[in-house]
């Protein structure tokens, strides 16, 4: 296995070399045939990557353990998922997994493209197969995946550390890839536009919605990392400033830069350089940040070994990066002169500008608190950190002011803004953001930083409200419909415009979560047995420490009882879990008491079995929730910008007003009812029969079954699932139970209170209420807005194909539609 | 013209004076240097009361926790655990949660500072990982 694995790297390598080769031949003959065989070889790199991605899974799923790369980060008693997980769980394999997205990405690209952007092309597929051998350069010499042993092959592998078989985990590293990946394309787009001199808006419309998908992965990918860090690192929060994590940071901000200034070149042909520059960057800091984090020249804690021949290799190819990419800029400098100038410095260029830079120079910043140790080390020989709180100082200000554009931006008209419309416009932001000053205030909120925070999300939010309240009312003044129809109609027209309003929506939610840090709260407490300690308004009591065991892994778990005034609201059971084989591992297993105002946190630090004692870290994060929501309703946002051009906006002109209010008021409704919490709907099914019979018949009973050990003594404390003897009349009774609460539509919560209060105490709890449920109520958000998105792509697509057909002539219409709006929305302007 | 060049040179001479300025006095309060302990004890006195980033390998069996507190002893050495040399051995002290990968041989960075009885790390001040698989696996993350 091992064998076929590495020749197919091999030969993936030839291939791509073949494509790269006589991409750049066939295009600077004019020859038709050579071009179509690059593109060829091109689409066969991705077959030949897909075959030995086969190749690496069967090897995970087989445990074929005489490949290194398997031994090393498998067992054979590892769940499936994180067998398949493990293919990019190592440096080997990851870079695999680079190649392999790249692969299918450029393909994909070079298939959509391929007419419309005949001139590129060659170039296109010669730049990303290059990029391509790179890394299979890599991998063949230096970091095959596919090695084995030559001799004693060991019987069992090494296994997943604990720590990472997670679920955010498992899907984290896939998210961050497909946004880094996914920048080589806007790159390989430029770099043609810049080798055939096609530098006119042309590329720029190719790479925009590339640059959009791959930016929404990042910043999932980023959103899955911060999520992980606070579940399950168990120190309280969710950033720590750390290379790794930076890493991820830089490309974002550069790519957001980015997908603003295009809106500039697009509208007022300025900027031209300045978008290349950018998209060169952002590709050169995802191979940069790739570099700074596996070779060694950043030591973190996550150091992750030295590697020096890694590191030369990666310091050659970002050279030849870096020279190459810019020395075509200055080379076409001439055609890429721009047409405009800046006419006034208030004007929505001039803040499009002014965010450029203040994106430009937070990734300057963070690179250079990243690779401080290292400069300093090179220049005075001492190697000197920078922790956090630079950071934080540095960039609490920057954020404000990227805060405060947000809300700018959208309020100056092009070119330039009269001071009378500039009054019109600025008003009601103004009162909201004053209005929200003040409630900070009222509420005792100090003004620098969290106070100006709270006061610029409230302007931001009056101007995304005015905007979009101003458009709706004159889409409904023209089309004579009601509000709502004019609203979807507004954003159904111009998506790019009000998906970004929505994606800045979201934002204004992170800042928000981020203001609250101003305000958290961190204590280190001992507690013997029925000692209380006290944090913010909550009191927790140590009621006991109780030791449980699942056969996979030993649960030792706190059990506190919180208090607010004197009454007891809810319990928490932070654990330490000991799994089989990583004994001397133990995971830190947080409790979280969630609520949109604040977070209560406990970490169980450690425990003394004889007298019941824990030593508990105590968190309060206010606010925290809201950046998940944040993060959910960007990706919403992203979702609605991204959907295809032409099938919205023939949808919306063809529709009867009403259906597609009525759609959307569905659609809406399915979308409450989809966010209440699942167990909300598990009730409705089950006749007599299947309820009689106790096995489970949704998921959410079955995990209720895993979750409620039964009592009866015989059975040695099986869950309800397992516990099947005849002789055990208890866990059919409990079973039963159990079916009958959840069709009374009682929530996880509800259920297990009943059981307490039923069936004694909290001895049937197999784990203190788990909290994987838990964790999918908070993940909704960003499962509601791709599903929304998604769903409302289908829609479109389903009217466009039915409008399409019969008259096949509603063009004029559309088009003549299409200018009406479009002047009203530049008047707007 | 030249009016106009004055007087964007003289926005630029003004930020990047501000900003030079603000970043040599956060510097100055905000880096810590990173050493191994060889380093630092070659010369005790001189790293007396420098915010200080430690690096170093915790010594087997050296791990005491005080009877129902937080707070900790433990020894850290210059090489890693199993080196046929441990180098320089410093006395630690510490209160508060560690992490989980903090234990015998783990390799740790200490925040905090030098005294003539031994290390002071800070709160939080705990950084360890764990020698094989976590470092493994966290190129994953890194592979961003």
């Amino acid at each position: 296995m091992g064998a076929l694995g590495s020749a197919l790297l091999l030969a993936t390598f030839v291939v791509c070399s073949y494509a790269a080769a006589i991409s750049v031949v066939g295009a600077r003959r004019h020859s038709r045939r050579l071009i179509e065989s690059g593109i060829g070889a091109f689409y066969l790199v991705s077959a030949l990557m897909i075959a030995a991605s086969a190749v690496m899974l069967n090897a995970f799923l087989t445990g074929d353990f005489t490949i290194k790369y398997v031994v090393h980060y498998s067992d054979s008693v590892q769940p499936l998922f994180y067998k398949i997980t493990s293919y990019w769980g190592g440096l080997d394999g990851s870079i695999m997994f680079w190649v392999f997205l790249l692969s299918v990405f450029g393909s994909i690209a070079v298939y959509v493209n391929r007419e419309r952007h005949r001139e590129l092309i060659p170039y296109v597929v010669a730049t990303i197969a290059v990029v391509q051998m790179f890394f299979l350069y890599l991998m063949v010499v230096h970091k095959n995946p596919f090695t084995t042993y030559l001799a004693n092959a060991p019987g069992e592998g090494q296994g997943l550390n604990p720590l990472l078989q997670n679920f955010y985990m498992a899907i984290h590293p896939p998210s961050l890839y497909t946004g880094f990946v996914g920048m080589t394309i806007p790159f390989a787009f430029g770099i043609a536009a810049l080798i055939t001199g096609h530098l006119d808006d042309s590329w720029l419309r190719a790479v925009r919605r590339w640059t959009m998908f791959a930016w929404l992965f990042l910043s999932i990918g980023l959103f899955l990392g911060m999520i992980w860090a606070y579940e399950e690192l168990g120190w309280g929060g969710y950033w720590a400033w750390d290379p790794v994590e930076n890493a991820g940071l830089l490309p974002w901000f550069t790519a957001t830069a980015f997908l603003h200034s295009v809106m500039v070149q697009e509208r007022r042909s300025m900027l031209r350089v300045w978008n290349v520059t950018l998209v060169i960057i952002t590709f050169f800091l995802t191979i940069f940040g790739t570099f700074m984090t596996r070779s060694g020249v950043v030591q973190s804690v996550h150091a992750f070994g030295d590697d020096p021949i890694l590191a030369k290799l990666f310091t050659g190819f970002m050279i030849a990066i870096v020279t190459f990419s810019f020395g075509l800029v200055i080379y076409r400098l001439p055609l890429l002169k721009s047409r405009n100038e800046l006419d006034s410095w208030l004007s929505r260029e001039a803040a499009f500008l002014l965010n450029n830079w203040i994106l430009l120079f937070a990734a300057m910043f963070v690179l250079f608190g990243t690779m401080f140790p290292t400069l300093s080390e090179a220049v005075t020989g001492e190697r000197l950190t920078v922790a956090g709180p630079f950071f934080n100082k540095w960039l609490t200000p920057v954020g404000l002011v990227m805060l405060m554009l947000t809300g700018v931006g959208p309020l100056l008209a092009w070119r330039r803004s009269t001071f009378k419309n500039l009054a019109d416009q600025f008003l009601w932001p103004v009162v909201a953001g004053l209005t929200s000053a003040t409630i900070a205030m009222l509420v005792g909120i100090p003004l620098w930083a969290s106070g100006l925070c709270f006061a610029l999300c409230g302007f931001v939010v009056g101007t995304i409200g005015q905007e979009f309240w101003r458009g709706a009312k004159i889409r409904r003044k023209n089309t004579g419909t009601d509000m709502l129809t004019a609203l979807i109609g507004l954003v159904g027209r111009n998506k790019r415009r009000y998906g970004g309003y929505i994606v800045h929506v979201g934002i204004v939610l992170i800042f928000f979560g981020f203001a609250g840090n101003a305000r958290k709260l961190d204590e280190q407490v001992h507690l013997t047995v029925g000692q209380e300690a006290r944090i913010g308004k909550y009191i927790i009591r140590n009621t006991g420490v109780k030791v449980t065991d699942d056969g996979q892994k030993q649960m030792t778990t706190a059990w506190l009882e919180v208090f607010v005034d004197g009454k007891q609201i809810d319990g928490l059971y932070p654990a330490r879990w000991a799994y089989r084989h990583h004994e001397q591992e133990p995971t830190t297993e947080v409790a979280i008491r969630r609520r949109p105002a604040e977070d209560l946190y406990a970490t169980l630090g450690g425990f003394d079995l004889a007298d019941q004692s824990v030593t508990l870290q105590l968190v309060v994060n206010p606010l925290v929730n809201w950046i998940w929501v944040g993060f959910g309703v960007m990706a919403l946002g992203t979702g609605i910008a991204l959907l295809p051009e032409r099938t919205f906006a023939f949808a919306v002109a063809r529709l009867p007003a009403e259906a597609a209010t009525t759609t959307v008021a569905l659609l809406l409704m399915l979308l409450v009812a989809g966010a209440r919490p699942a167990s909300a709907q598990q009730g409705m099914g089950g006749t007599e029969d299947t309820r009689s019979s106790f096995y489970a018949r949704t998921p959410f009973e079955k995990q209720m079954q895993h979750e409620i050990v039964c009592t009866c003594g015989a059975c040695g404390h099986q869950n309800l699932a397992e516990c099947r003897k005849d002789n055990c009349s208890r866990s059919h009774e409990m079973r039963a139970d159990l079916a009958a609460l959840i069709d009374q539509g009682k929530s996880h919560d509800e259920i297990i209170q009943a059981f307490m209060a039923k069936w004694g105490g909290e001895e049937m709890l197999g784990a203190p209420l788990d909290r994987g449920f838990n964790r999918m109520a908070w993940f909704l958000p960003y499962l509601v807005g791709l599903t929304s998105a998604i769903a409302v792509g289908f829609a479109a697509v389903k009217w466009t194909r039915k409008a399409a057909t019969p008259d096949g002539a509603p063009a004029p219409i559309d088009s003549a539609l299409d200018e009406r709006i479009d002047d009203e929305l530049r008047d707007l302007d | 013209m030249t009016h106009r060049y004055i007087k964007i040179g003289v926005t630029a001479l003004v930020l990047v004076g501000a900003f030079a300025g603000m970043l040599w006095s956060t510097l100055r309060e905000g880096t810590e240097y990173y050493k191994n302990i060889d380093e630092v004890m070659v010369n005790q006195q001189e790293w007396h009361d420098k915010q200080l980033q430690l690096h170093g390998y915790v010594v087997p069996n050296s791990i005491l926790v005080k009877q129902s507190t937080l707070e900790y002893k433990f020894k850290v050495q210059n090489n890693p655990a199993r080196a046929s040399q441990p180098g320089t051995i410093v006395d630690v002290t510490y209160k508060g949660i560690v992490p989980d990968t903090f234990k015998d041989e783990a390799e740790v960075v200490l925040k905090g500072k030098l005294t003539p009885t031994g290390f002071h790390t800070d709160p939080n001040g705990v950084m360890a990982k764990c020698p094989s698989k976590y470092e493994a696996a966290e190129k994953a993350l890194a592979g961003t």
